[in-house]
C-alpha cells in the first residue's frame, strides 16, 4: 500500500464502512454524514477560500478601470495592480492555498466512495486490502447499496440532474453580476459548463458519488450563503443587501479606530467595492484587516507602522 | 515566492488576453481548463476495482481441450498439444447510457465491447457451459466455438453472473447477482426453476446426490433440492460468503467474510465446528480437502490447515506473502497454490513443507487448472500459463488474445 492509500484513503473507507454500519447499514446515510463532517473539518480553510474569493471579486472593477487607464504602461499597471492588492490587503493567491489543501481530501473522498461501493467483484477483492481489523468491518461487506429509490452502485439520471442544479446554484451565488460584458461571458459560460459537466460525468458514475457531489454543493451552498448571501442569484434588485459577513465588517468598521489584525475573528482583509458600498477605494482605512492567515507579515507590518490601528485591547484598556 | 510570482504572472497573460480582445484565446483557455478537470475526473473515477474485468478460471474437457473465458469477452478453446486455439463470438456487454464509455459494465475509457467472464466454464457431454456478467448464460458446442450458442435468457439480461455452473442430472445451475440460482435444462438451456437468496451469488454451487449446496453475499449457505429448487436447509454466519462451497465427507466446507472457516453437516445443516483463529481477512477462494485435512486460502496471504473432523489446526498456518484469492488444486498429493502476485508453490501434504514452484508474471485471481501433472493459470494478461506441477518448469505460455482478422 501507498503512503497515499495508507494514510488518506485507509482511514476514510474505514470511517465510512463504520459510519454506514452505525447509520442503520446505510450507505447513502454514510456518505452524506462523512460529506457534512470533513465539510465542518474544513470550514476554516473554505471560509478563507470563499472570502478571498469574493474579495477579489469585489476588486474586478478596479482593476479593470486599472487596465484600461494604463492599457500602453504595462509595468505601471503591474505597479498599480501590486500596490491595489497592497492596499486592499488582498492576497492574490489567497483563494488557492486553501483550495490546494483542500483539492487531496476531496480526492480521497472521491476515491474512497468509489472504492466502498465495489460495484465489480474485483472492487470488493481490491477493498479487502484496505481494511482495518476490526470485526464490524469484515463482517458488514459488502454494504447495502440501496437508499431511497436510488442503487448507489448505479447511475441515477434523477441524480445526475440535481448535481448539476446544485452545482449551478452554488457557482451561480459565488459570482457576482459583473459590469464588464466579456467577464459576465466568461461567467456565465462557467456557470453552465461545470455544472454540465459533472450532470453528464454523472450519468455514467455510480450514484453514490453523485450523492457525495450533491451533499457538498448543498454544504457549499450554505456557506457561500452565510458569506456573500445569495450573491449571483438574484437580481440586483431582489439581492439581499447586507449579508452577515458585510454586517460583521460594518459593525468593525463603524467603529472610530479601525482594529489590528490580531482582533478579529475573519480571515482576510477585504475592501468593498464602491458599487455595493459607496466607499472611496483611495481610503484604506476603511478596510477592516483580520487574523492574517496567508498574509505576508510584511504588509501588516507596513499597516502597523502607518499607525493607523490601534488594538482592541489597548482600547478597552 | 517564485509561486506567487508565477502566479501574478499568470494573471497578467490571462487579462492580456482579455485586455487584446483574444476572446477565441480566453474561449480556449476555458475549455482547456474544462478538460484538464474532466480527465483528472476521469482518470480517478478508473479507481481500481470499479470496473469488471474477469478472472475466469480453466476447465479441461476429458480429450484434453482447456476451455476459457478470457478478458475480451470469449470462451477460448486451447488444444494443449499442439497449442492451437478456438475462440468464440464476442459476448458483448450490454449497451449503457453514460459518457466517456466510463460505465461499471463497459470499463473505463478503455472500454472492452466483449463481457466479463469471472466463473469456471463447465463441460458436459458435447455442450461447454459459461456465465457472463453481461446478464447472459450461454452454452457451446464444445467441438465447435464458431457455432451459435444456446442462450439464456434470450430476449434481455439476467443481473451480472459471476459465479461458475455445474451440471448434473440433465441440468446445468448457477447463481446470479440478483440472488436467485437457476435450474436450466442441459441441452437447450429452457428454464426449469430458480430459488431466490436474500443476496447476490458469486459463487459457483456444489452438488452432491440430489442436493445443491450456494453460499450467498446474504452471509447464508443454502442447501436446496436440485430437482425442484426447494430449500432443505439454510445455515448463518457473521459475514458473506463468495467463497464456494466444498463437500467432503457428507460435510459443507466454507471461509466467510467473518473470517472463519465452517463445517456444516450436509443432511441436516447442523454446524459441525468452526475454525477457531479468527484469520487476517476475507476468505475467498474454494478450501480444498485432502486426507481429511482441510486446506483454506486466505485474502491474508495466509493458507489455513485444518482437521477436517474438528477444525483444529493440524499446522500453523502458511504465509504466502501475498493475498490469495485463486482456488487451488491437488496434483500427485501436493495442493497447489497461486498468490495474487503470481507466486505458485506446493504444499506437500505429508509434511505440509512449502516449495515455491514458480513465479509468473501477471496477478493471479482465476481458479487453478490441473491436468496430467501441468497446472494452468489464466493470468490478467489474457495469457495462460503452465507449470509444471512436479518440477516447477514453467512451460510456454499460451496468449488467449484473438489475433486480427485482415
Amino acid at each position: 500500500m501507498n503512503p497515499w492509500e495508507l494514510i488518506v484513503q485507509q482511514p476514510i473507507i474505514n470511517s465510512l464502512i463504520m459510519l454506514s454500519h452505525y447509520l442503520f447499514d446505510n450507505f447513502g446515510l454514510a456518505i452524506i454524514v462523512l460529506t457534512i463532517v470533513v465539510n465542518i473539518l474544513m470550514l476554516k480553510l473554505t471560509l478563507k477560500q470563499v472570502r478571498a474569493s469574493k474579495a477579489m471579486q469585489e476588486l474586478q472593477p478596479k482593476l479593470a478601470e486599472m487596465q484600461k487607464k494604463y492599457a500602453k504602461d504595462k509595468q505601471k499597471l503591474a505597479k498599480e495592480r501590486m500596490q491595489l492588492y497592497k492596499e486592499s490587503g488582498v492576497n492574490p493567491i489567497g483563494c488557492l492555498v486553501p483550495m490546494l489543501i483542500q483539492m487531496p481530501i476531496w480526492i480521497a473522498l472521491y476515491q474512497s466512495v468509489m472504492l466502498v461501493l465495489a460495484v465489480a467483484p474485483e472492487g470488493l477483492l481490491n477493498l479487502s486490502r484496505y481494511l482495518y481489523s476490526w470485526p464490524v468491518v469484515f463482517s458488514i461487506l459488502p454494504l447495502n447499496s440501496e437508499f431511497l429509490w436510488l442503487n448507489l452502485a448505479t447511475p441515477d439520471i434523477f441524480l445526475a440532474i440535481l448535481v448539476g442544479s446544485t452545482m449551478w446554484v452554488q457557482q451561480k451565488m459565488a459570482t457576482p453580476v459583473s459590469a464588464d460584458p466579456k467577464q459576465q461571458a466568461q461567467s456565465q459560460m462557467m456557470q453552465w459548463m461545470m455544472p454540465l459537466m459533472f450532470a453528464f460525468l454523472a450519468t455514467s458514475f455510480p450514484s453514490g458519488l453523485s450523492l457525495y457531489w450533491v451533499t457538498s454543493s448543498i454544504v457549499r451552498i450554505v456557506i457561500q450563503y452565510y458569506v456573500t448571501g445569495w450573491g449571483g442569484l438574484v437580481s440586483s434588485k431582489g439581492r439581499r443587501p447586507i449579508t452577515r459577513d458585510e454586517k460583521y465588517k460594518r459593525r468593525i468598521t463603524s467603529q472610530e479606530e479601525p482594529l489590528e489584525d490580531d482582533d478579529t475573528g475573519a480571515d482576510i482583509t477585504v475592501s468593498d467595492s464602491s458599487q455595493e458600498e459607496g466607499l472611496d477605494y483611495g481610503k484604506s482605512g476603511d478596510k477592516r484587516q483580520d487574523r492574517g492567515g496567508g498574509y505576508p507579515t510584511s504588509l501588516r507590518a507596513t499597516r502597523r507602522r502607518s499607525g493607523r490601528g490601534k488594538s482592541h485591547r489597548s482600547k478597552r484598556r | 515566492m517564485w509561486f506567487k510570482r508565477s502566479f501574478i504572472n499568470l494573471i497578467r497573460l490571462v487579462n492580456d488576453l482579455f485586455k487584446r480582445k483574444l476572446i477565441l484565446g480566453k474561449s480556449l483557455l476555458l475549455l482547456v481548463m474544462l478538460l484538464v478537470v474532466m480527465s483528472g475526473l476521469i482518470s480517478l473515477g478508473c479507481v481500481r476495482g470499479l470496473q469488471p474485468i474477469g478472472w475466469s478460471g480453466t476447465v479441461a474437457a476429458d480429450d484434453g481441450t482447456l476451455f476459457v473465458g478470457s478478458k475480451e469477452g470469449r470462451l477460448v478453446a486451447v488444444n494443449v498439444t499442439d497449442s492451437s486455439r478456438q475462440w468464440s463470438e464476442l459476448l458483448k456487454a450490454p449497451r449503457q447510457a453514460g459518457g466517456f464509455g466510463c460505465t461499471p459494465a463497459l470499463g473505463c475509457a478503455a472500454a472492452s465491447a466483449g463481457t466479463a467472464m469471472y466463473g469456471s466454464p463447465a463441460v458436459a457431454g458435447d455442450l461447454v457451459y459459461i456465465g457472463g456478467y453481461n446478464g447472459k448464460f450461454y452454452a457451446f458446442s464444445s467441438s465447435s466455438l464458431t457455432e451459435a450458442p444456446w442462450i439464456y435468457p434470450r430476449e434481455g439480461n439476467l443481473q451480472p453472473i459471476v459465479g461458475g455452473p455445474v451440471v448434473a442430472q440433465g441440468k446445468v445451475y448457477f447463481g446470479g447477482s440478483d440472488g436467485k440460482v437457476y435450474a436450466l435444462e442441459a441441452t437447450k438451456l429452457s428454464w426449469e426453476w430458480e430459488f431466490q437468496t436474500g443476496d447476490k451469488i458469486w459463487s459457483t454451487p456444489a452438488i452432491e446426490g440430489d442436493t445443491l449446496y450456494i453460499t450467498s453475499l446474504d452471509k447464508k449457505l443454502y442447501a436446496i433440492d436440485a430437482t425442484d429448487g426447494s430449500k432443505k436447509w439454510e445455515f448463518p454466519t457473521e459475514g458473506a460468503i463468495a467463497s464456494s462451497p466444498l463437500v467432503y465427507n457428507n460435510t459443507v466446507y466454507i471461509g466467510s467474510f467473518d473470517r472463519y472457516v465452517y463445517a456444516v453437516d450436509a443432511t441436516d445443516g447442523s454446524l459441525r465446528w468452526r475454525s477457531e483463529a479468527e484469520a487476517g481477512n476475507w476468505f475467498w477462494a474454494k478450501p480444498i480437502a485432502y486426507n481429511n485435512v482441510i486446506y483454506a486460502p486466505c485474502l491474508d496471504g495466509k493458507v489455513y490447515i485444518l482437521d477436517a473432523e474438528d477444525g483444529h489446526e493440524v499446522a500453523d498456518a502458511i504465509d504466502l506473502g501475498s493475498p490469495i484469492s485463486s482456488s487451488p488444486v491437488l496434483v500427485n498429493g501436493s495442493v497447489i497454490f497461486a498468490s495474487q502476485e503470481g507466486m505458485i508453490y506446493a504444499l506437500n501434504t505429508d509434511n505440509n513443507e512449502l516449495k515455491r514452484l514458480a513465479s509468473i508474471e501477471g496477478e493471479v485471481y482465476s481458479p487453478l487448472c490441473a491436468s496430467e501433472g501441468v497446472v494452468y493459470i489464466h493470468t490478467q494478461d489474457l495469457t495462460l500459463h503452465r507449470v509444471d506441477a512436479n518440477t516447477g518448469a514453467e512451460l510456454m505460455t499460451i496468449s488467449l488474445k484473438k489475433p486480427e482478422e485482415d
